[in-house]
Formats: structure tokens, C-alpha cells, sequence
């Protein structure tokens, strides 16, 4: 016979814990919240799944006119619309997570203030339902890679690795912002800045030299406090090849795993609280 | 299985602040930082409000405890922290066993998704498995009887179908421990019994351990076996159920205020029973005075009895009574001979219909009735329709 569970809570005593087993134990809601999130985004649209293939093609077409044939961006051969889909590619994901999951605790707080289950299950499931926009974005990827006869740099083995870094850092924001949301709604209105923000402080439409060769050791460092651009370059040098990322892609790394431990502390200690203030 | 403790509870207590803001905007929490660093002593405004103190009790597994207290008592946020969704501030409790809590029917419910999606989402989210719910899926339709929409969205679903869908899925929960919050105050009244019947069902036959909280003194009575009153935050009765029930009533009945206002110009200044606890088919005396500001015409007058569904089970006439139907003031007193109401609790409500005045006024007075002495064991309750009748038998 399994052991009896034994539930005790005690106000004076306090650590933080992940508590992963428990997260573990409550896989099949964190699935069945995605499954509902997907089921939902496109109920009663016209357009349906076609949408998660319109909006980074359309962003991507407003790129190659601007940055390809207007501005002439040195892509260093790279044919433009390629080399603008492979930053794409990781930051619709990570914009993607950061939309939903920010405001997903205060969407879903019905849910929090009636049932116990492990909060971090909320965003976290967004992260599942980014994978569609992400999977929609490789394709277009693929395609033009097809198209513009590029081949993929021998890189590629390193691609997974920097897909779990987007994931990580797409997280990393996301249960920051969703813990924050909850009480101060503020962020509600500073996420679409940050993405748009985001959008051209991160090397996606231009390689980072065209900006860090104008700026001071320290401006360049500031540039890659944002942990995003380490993980475009790292993406884009593995499918496409060409130099590596630079040394201060590191310290992309090392904000983003700040971010990500950070996050999870924040949010363990508000979840105490999260159903008494959301 | 019986006899170890299911929930043991030691000083628990919930403070909230009030008298600042809780969820305020970036703006508000600096400026609240700042203030109270230039007050220095932590800023006076702050007001602390314990909503549960010292609260202890224990649960030995079985048992059935209902918790009674007014609007405000505590009650939910005992629950809330027992199913933790909220921490205590104080204290420790722990509980052993396979918990289950119901602050709510159709908790997660989404309305563009179909019944049988939502039977997976809320099962999942009261913590079922997958593969428990695909067991039990067929037995839930059947419940719910909404077998024939099952693959239509729920947004197109009545009030009540989505409550009974909800409903079937909670009660087809099995957990060792149950805490349930007023989830009987929805759907309609037939299905109501029929929950009513399963949760009978759950907490005696299955030798299930229920904590459950409610306003309907008839559902605490005829499920559990003890009860707890909470008040004003602390535990101020725990005891067998008809004893509790009992107290909380005497407790409730004495701070009730005899002055009840009809409209601008007419209130009832007593509205008293013999007794707010009798027994079936024993007498009830009602004293009714009415006053308006200026002579009233009066051609209705009643007295409305309501069980605890809601279901008007009687009026009392009191035209007959009326010595004039002109006047400022009217006083009736009435015997009921023998009170014909199964056992339960009922509330009572005026009805009037004159020139000031015209309504029903509900709730106003509450009673408890208690099973007939006899010198047999009754039938249970749910078989014995609503009204006890009085009889006398000649044996040849």
C-alpha cells in the first residue's frame, strides 16, 4: 500500500523549495491547460492556424523592405530575408511567452482563488503553447533556407542548445512578469513595450556589429544585459554559421540564468500570497 | 481506517492589512515605502484585522464536520487555508490523507470548449488524473444527464446544465478527505436533492471524512455529525450537530432586532415565534405587529414558510385574524396546533398586501425544526417526502 499523503503547513516554519516532484505530480493539468490555450486561441476565427504563420511573415516582410532593400543592411552575404528569420524565429517565441504568460496568473485568477495547485504551472504552460508560433516560424525558416538555396551551417548540433536557451530565457521574463503582474498591473502596459523594445535592441534585423562598432566598451555591455541577444546570435550562428558569437554573449548567458533563479525564488514567495492579492 | 486523525488544526491565524492598499500600482507602494520611512515607526495607518484567531480543533477520520458561522465568521477563509490556496499567517495544521477541496462547482470551466473537454479540464484541475477521469467519464455523463450536448461548446449550455455538468464531476471526486464550501447553493432544486442524496452518499457510506461549510443548517444537519461555529474569527462552539445547530440558532436569534422596516411607512414592530426550535407536530404560537405612520388599509395578510430549498412550503393566513382592515396598527397572535413540517430549517417571511404596503418580505425569522418523538426509529429523511402527518391508529 503507498504511504498515506500527509499534508502539514506551519506559518512559523518557511523554506524555499521547488518542489518539483509536486510539479511533476500535476503534469496532466499543466497539459491540459495548454491543450486549452491552443484549443481557444483560434476558436471562431476565419483564419484560424494560418494567423501564427501571418504575423512573422508580415513582420518579416516590413523587415526586408526597410533593413534589406531600403537601409541595406551587411548581412555579410547572407541573403536578407534568411538571415531576418532566424532572429525572428527565437523572438517570436520568447515575445510569444512573455504576451501570455505575464498576464496569465491575473487571467486566471477564478482558478487561483478557488483551487490549490502549484502556480508556476500557469506559465509554464504558456511556454508549451509558444511552441506552435515557434514551429511556424522554423517552417518559414526552412523554406526561404529552400528557396535561397542556403545550406545550414555544420553548427546545427548546437541548435537545440539554443532553443533551450530561449526557452529558458523566454521563462525567465515570463514568471518574473507574472509574478509582478499580480501586484502591480503596471506591468500589464510595460510588456508590448518591452517586446517592441525588444524587437530592435536585440540583433534580430541587423547583425549586433552594425551596432557595437559605434559604442563604448560599456555600451556595448549594456547591450548585452539583455539576454536575448546572446541567444539570436548563438541561434543564427548555429543555422547559419559565420563567426561565433562574441565574449559578451556570455554575459547575455549569465543575466538570463540570474533571471531564470531569480525568477523562480519571486515567485515561489508571492504564490504564498498570489490568491489574497491578485 | 477510522479513528486516526484526518485534520488537526493549532492556532491557526489569518491577519490581513487593511487600510492601504493591497494591490496597488508601483506609484502607491513607493510612496508608501517613503512615508514610512519618514514616519519611522512603520506608518500608524497601517490597521491589522485577524479574520481567523487561535482557531484549534481536530478531525478524527469519518467524521462528517459541518462549519456554521454568519456572513464574514471566517468560515471561507478557514477553508482557504485548509485547501491551501492562501497561508496562514499563524499557526500549523496538517492532514492525512488524499485530499479534495470544493469552494466551487465547474472551477476552470471554459466556455468555448465542449462538456467533454471540460470534464477533462475541471476534473484535472481538482486534481484527477487523466486516467481517472477516462474511467470514471461515463459514470459523470450519467450524472449529469447532458449525455446528448456532451460535444457541444458549453457556452451554449443553460445555467443549470453547466451546474449539473460541473456537479457531476466533483461528485465523482473520491478522495479520503472532503472539503466542500456551499456548492448546494446552486442549481435547481431537484438536482440540488439529488447532490444532496450524493453527498449523503459520500460522507456515510464510504466511511469518507467531510468538512463542510454552509448557510443551510438542514444540509449541515442531515449530513454531518458534528459541527464547529465559527465567529467573528475564533471557534466559539464545536459539538455534536444538532447541538451546534442549536447553539449558532440561540446565538443568532438574540442579537436579531425586532424592528424590521416594510418600506417608508410601515415596519413590523414584533414578529416573534414561541420558540425559534420546536418539534414536528408539536404547537407553534406566532405573534405578528404591524405599525404605519398613518392608517393602512389591509387586504393580504401572511405568514410564508420556505425550507432550506428554497421551496414555499406553507402560508399561514392570517386574514381571519384581522379585527379591522383599517388601522395603524395591527396586532395578530396564532396557534398552530400541530407544526406539520419535517424536520430541517425553514425561514419566514410576511407577506402583505395594502394601501402602504404591497410584497413579500423573505427571511425574516428563522426555525429550526426538529424530528417528531416517537418510540421508533424513523425512515431516513429522504424518504419521507416533506410534511409529517398526524394521525391516530385504531387497532382491531
Amino acid at each position: 500500500m503507498a504511504p498515506e499523503p500527509r499534508i502539514v503547513v506551519d506559518a512559523s516554519k518557511r523554506r524555499f523549495s521547488l518542489n518539483l516532484k509536486e510539479l511533476l505530480d500535476y503534469r496532466d493539468l499543466f497539459l491540459i491547460l495548454a491543450y486549452r490555450d491552443l484549443r481557444i486561441r483560434y476558436a471562431q476565427t476565419f483564419l484560424g492556424l494560418a494567423w501564427a504563420f501571418l504575423q512573422p511573415a508580415a513582420t518579416l516582410l516590413i523587415f526586408t523592405v526597410v533593413f534589406g532593400r531600403a537601409v541595406k543592411v551587411d548581412t555579410g552575404g547572407i541573403p536578407y530575408p534568411v538571415f531576418a528569420i532566424t532572429g525572428m524565429t527565437a523572438w517570436t517565441y520568447f515575445a510569444f511567452v512573455l504576451n501570455q504568460s505575464g498576464n496569465s496568473i491575473v487571467a486566471s485568477q477564478e482558478m487561483v482563488k478557488k483551487i490549490y495547485f502549484p502556480r508556476l504551472v500557469i506559465p509554464l504552460s504558456k511556454a508549451v503553447v509558444g511552441f506552435v508560433d515557434f514551429l511556424m516560424a522554423f517552417a518559414i525558416l526552412f523554406v526561404l533556407m529552400a528557396i535561397y538555396r542556403v545550406t545550414p551551417s555544420p553548427n546545427i548540433v548546437f541548435l537545440p542548445g539554443f532553443i533551450l536557451l530561449t526557452v529558458v530565457s523566454a521563462l525567465a521574463a515570463g514568471i518574473w512578469l507574472s509574478a509582478l503582474t499580480i501586484r502591480y498591473r503596471d506591468f500589464q502596459h510595460v510588456i508590448p513595450f518591452l517586446v517592441q523594445f525588444g524587437l530592435y535592441a536585440t540583433p534580430i534585423a541587423y547583425p549586433s556589429e552594425t551596432i557595437i562598432d559605434n559604442l563604448p566598451r560599456w555600451g556595448t555591455a549594456l547591450y548585452y544585459l539583455n539576454p536575448m541577444a546572446g541567444v539570436v546570435e548563438g541561434f543564427r550562428w548555429s543555422v547559419l554559421g559565420g563567426a561565433p558569437p562574441n565574449a559578451f554573449a556570455y554575459l547575455s548567458f549569465g543575466v538570463m540564468a540570474i533571471l531564470f533563479v531569480t525568477a523562480l525564488m519571486y515567485f515561489r514567495r508571492v504564490e504564498r500570497v498570489m490568491a489574497d492579492i491578485v | 481506517m477510522s479513528g486516526g486523525t484526518a485534520i488537526k488544526v493549532e492556532n491557526l491565524g489569518k491577519k490581513f492589512i487593511i487600510g492601504h492598499r493591497l494591490e496597488g500600482d508601483l506609484r502607491g507602494s513607493f510612496s508608501q515605502r517613503l512615508s514610512r520611512l519618514m514616519a519611522r515607526d512603520g506608518g500608524g495607518t497601517r490597521e491589522e484585522f485577524w479574520a481567523l484567531k487561535d482557531v484549534s480543533f481536530e478531525i478524527k477520520k469519518g467524521e462528517a464536520v459541518g462549519i456554521i458561522g454568519r456572513n464574514g465568521a471566517g468560515k471561507s477563509t478557514l477553508l482557504k487555508i485548509l485547501s491551501r490556496i492562501t497561508d496562514p499567517s499563524k499557526g500549523r495544521f496538517e492532514i492525512n490523507g488524499r485530499v479534495s477541496s470544493l469552494l466551487e462547482v465547474g472551477t476552470g470551466f471554459h466556455p468555448e470548449l465542449t462538456g467533454r473537454e471540460n470534464i477533462y479540464l475541471n476534473g484535472t484541475i481538482l486534481g484527477m488524473r487523466r486516467a481517472e477521469i477516462r474511467k470514471k467519464f461515463d459514470a459523470i455523463v450519467d450524472f449529469s444527464g447532458v449525455e446528448k450536448f456532451l460535444d457541444t461548446p458549453v457556452k451554449h449550455y443553460s445555467s443549470g446544465m453547466k451546474v449539473r455538468l460541473a456537479f457531476s464531476v466533483a461528485a465523482h471526486l473520491e478522495p479520503e478527505i472532503l472539503i466542500i464550501d456551499e456548492v448546494l447553493a446552486v442549481g435547481d432544486a431537484e438536482f440540488q436533492r439529488k447532490c444532496l442524496g450524493k453527498m449523503d452518499e459520500v460522507s456515510k457510506g464510504e466511511g469518507r471524512t467531510v468538512l463542510f461549510v454552509s448557510h443551510n443548517m438542514g444540509a449541515v444537519e442531515s449530513l454531518c455529525t458534528k459541527g464547529i461555529v465559527v465567529s467573528q474569527g475564533r471557534v466559539v462552539y464545536q459539538g455534536h450537530v444538532t447541538d451546534t445547530v442549536r447553539h449558532y440558532l440561540q446565538m443568532t436569534s438574540s442579537e436579531e432586532v425586532s424592528n424590521d422596516r416594510l418600506n417608508e411607512h410601515v415596519s413590523i414592530e414584533e414578529f416573534s415565534l414561541s420558540s425559534t426550535i420546536v418539534r414536528s407536530l408539536e404547537p407553534l404560537d406566532l405573534t405578528l405587529k404591524l405599525v404605519s405612520d398613518e392608517e393602512n388599509e389591509i387586504h393580504g395578510l401572511a405568514i410564508l414558510f420556505y425550507n432550506s430549498l428554497n421551496d414555499r412550503v406553507a402560508i399561514l393566513d392570517l386574514r381571519e385574524g384581522l379585527r379591522s382592515q383599517k388601522s395603524s396598527k395591527v396586532e395578530i397572535n396564532a396557534t398552530i396546533h400541530s407544526l406539520p413540517f419535517i424536520e430541517g430549517e425553514y425561514k419566514l417571511g410576511v407577506f402583505v398586501k395594502s394601501r402602504l404596503c404591497v410584497g413579500d418580505f423573505l427571511n425574516l425569522r428563522e426555525l429550526i425544526v426538529e424530528g417528531a418523538s416517537r418510540n421508533f426509529t424513523p425512515y431516513a429523511r429522504k424518504y419521507r417526502g416533506l410534511m409529517e402527518l398526524k394521525a391516530d391508529f385504531k387497532t382491531r
